[in-house]
């Protein structure tokens, strides 16, 4: 283990849904409300939460109580949504207008934070607004609380190998491993092959690549070296010299998907016809939205039973739909055709080293896991490396019990 | 997104015509009903469906299966990269069903030059429904951006995914939906 004992400079942080906003500057979004008679919260809410339950504002309490200065209590409840352009009442329902009329209900626009707290102090601040209520995280994907000692140091022995795999190149390029957290199998892994030119390590070269991955941890801009790296240049194909084999949409994620589906293929040849690929268009008669919840636990359940079976020949039942369940390392977060093909291919957790200003898709200049509308969300980390990994001693130490197939 | 009715221009009409005998095909082979064609000069050069369930792989969208097969034949043809780059910019994509945002991406990666599509895509569409990467600003690092007409034969589009879906997807895995029993 102690081989490892560098992984405590490691740090993975979470990459939520949502932008990051500081605490006291959270956006907000306008609704009507009312000072209500105490003696009729709890019909008023029961009422407003039939008709019109606040559906993108779960975290959102629908009264909130203030205590006057006399010592008595004063509950306002929220009625619905108001328009952004301060337009009266012709934006309420119809149920609301009777309710406001039956009760004599003044009412008035006010403001209640859009997104659901992340942090207790987030949620401090947000209830200076209006009163919302604080869960701190309990998704099923691991992580995202935070990694025990055994994972992080799995995270930190994939990361090297995807680094050491992007160094093999004779241009710096991106590079992907998918992972088997719950055997920590390697899948996949491949490198960009949008100007392949397979060459034998030139150990001047690595060297000279390690001096720039220093460089690009300490600069946020990525220079012109690196328009290899398809995800940061996706659309400079044309102006590189031409090779033996390449492919404009060959980067690295898309080579490793193809990869892992081959493998599919070569484990599992009987069956062809046990996968489904729904990501094109869902009439809204067959598929309400609400089932979307029920997608995500199949997945996790689908996932469960892979480890069950372990004897020899895999078994049918053990088979993978697509990758769920698998991780994913990359060196520069994906730009939006990679990081799709992730989504379609059903990759739980995407860590990558650096960002990528120009064109990336995980918070940078797009944010697919916030994308509500998508029928898969992976988590997403970004893995900050210590200086001494990206010394020539620290990565070039290739783990040796990382192999191809080869459990740790 | 613009929209025309499908009846104005009779070749628009044809070649998305085309493109909706693939997704037949595609349907036919119990793949998820899109298809695609892509035009050159005014000729069809490729062909595409949807083949996701057969190869495992969930990025095998008729898009990208339609640029394979050019990209083999130009270079087979020896193209340089800088041909091949100049020859997707004079290519038009008609398309049963708008673009996800991974083939929106790679569209314009390759530069190419215009899109046609039947219906739209609202929960994964990258041309306009959920991103817009046929507009995009990143002129500084080479963005290209192409012009994108959605709605042709859309009715046609979405009444191939109806008779997928009613039928029941026989491909989901195991905990979905019940199968409906053919008569």
């Amino acid at each position: 283990m102690n081989k490892f004992k560098d992984h405590e400079s490691w740090e993975i942080i979470h990459i939520p849904d949502k932008p990051p906003f500081p605490p006291h500057q959270q956006p907000t979004v306008k609704v009507y409300a009312a000072v209500i008679d105490p003696k009729h919260a709890n019909t008023l809410v029961r009422k407003l939460n039939h008709i019109l339950p606040l559906e993108n504002l779960r975290h959102v309490k629908r009264v909130r109580k203030q205590q006057l200065d006399g010592g008595s209590t004063h509950l306002s409840v929220i009625l619905c949504l108001a328009g952004e352009d301060d337009s009266q009442l012709d934006v309420v329902p119809k149920e609301v207008v009777e309710l406001i009329d039956s009760y004599q209900l003044e009412t008035f626009i006010t403001k209640v934070c859009r997104y659901a707290p992340l942090s207790k102090e987030e949620w401090v601040e947000q209830c200076k607004i209006w009163p919302t209520s604080f869960h701190p995280p309990t998704y099923n994907i691991n992580g995202i609380t935070g990694f025990s000692e055994e994972e992080s140091h799995s995270v930190c022995t994939f990361m090297k190998l995807a680094l050491d795999l992007a160094k093999s190149e004779r241009q710096m390029v991106n590079a992907a491993v998918i992972v088997d957290p719950s055997t920590n199998e390697v899948i996949a892994r491949a490198c960009d092959q949008v100007y392949s030119c397979s060459s034998p390590i030139n150990h001047e070269v690595t060297k000279n690549h390690d001096n720039m991955l220093l460089n690009s941890s300490a600069t946020e801009e990525p220079n012109l070296l690196y328009d290899g790296v398809s995800c940061l240049y996706p659309w400079g194909w044309s102006n590189q010299k031409s090779c033996d084999s390449w492919h404009p949409l060959w980067h690295a994620a898309i080579v490793a998907i193809e990869d892992s589906a081959a493998r599919d293929r070569n484990l599992f040849p009987g069956s062809r016809h046990d996968l489904a690929e729904i990501d094109h268009v869902q009439p809204a008669l067959t598929y309400p939205s609400p089932k979307k919840q029920k997608t995500k636990s199949t997945d996790v359940n689908a996932y469960e039973e892979l480890g069950s079976h372990t004897n020899g020949c895999p078994p049918e039942s053990s088979r993978p739909y697509l990758c769920t369940g698998y991780d994913i390392y990359l060196i520069w977060e994906p730009c939006a055709m990679c990081a799709m093909a992730l989504v379609h291919q059903r990759i739980k957790r995407i860590f990558y080293a650096f960002p990528n200003p120009n064109a990336g898709a995980l918070g940078s200049v797009h944010r697919l896991q916030g994308e509500k509308s998508l029928n898969h969300h992976y988590a997403v980390f970004n893995v900050l490396l210590p200086q001494e990994s990206l010394n020539r001693g620290g990565v070039t130490e290739k783990p040796s019990n990382v192999a191809h197939g080869v459990s740790l | 997104m613009a929209s025309c009715g499908g009846g104005e221009n009779p070749d628009i009409v044809a070649f998305m015509k085309l493109a909706l005998e693939q997704a037949k095909i595609a349907f036919d082979s119990l793949e998820v009903p899109v298809g695609c064609v892509i035009v050159m000069d005014g000729k069809v050069i490729s062909r595409g469906r949807n083949r996701t369930n057969e190869t495992r792989n969930a990025t095998r969208h008729a898009e990208m299966e339609a640029i394979d097969v050019l990209l083999d034949q130009w270079k087979e043809k020896k193209l340089s990269k800088a041909e091949v780059s100049k020859m997707f910019s004079k290519c038009y994509l008609y398309v049963t069903c708008e673009p996800c945002i991974m083939c929106a991406g790679a569209l314009s990666f390759l530069g190419i030059k215009e899109v046609y599509y039947g219906c739209a895509n609202d929960k994964f569409g990258g041309c306009g429904s959920i991103l817009s990467l046929h507009t995009t600003s990143c002129e500084e690092v080479g963005g290209k951006s192409y012009k994108c007409t959605g709605g042709i034969m859309a009715e046609e589009a979405v009444s191939l995914f109806r008779n997928f879906y009613e039928l029941g997807n026989p491909n989901a895995p195991k905990p979905h939906r019940q199968l409906v029993q053919q008569p």
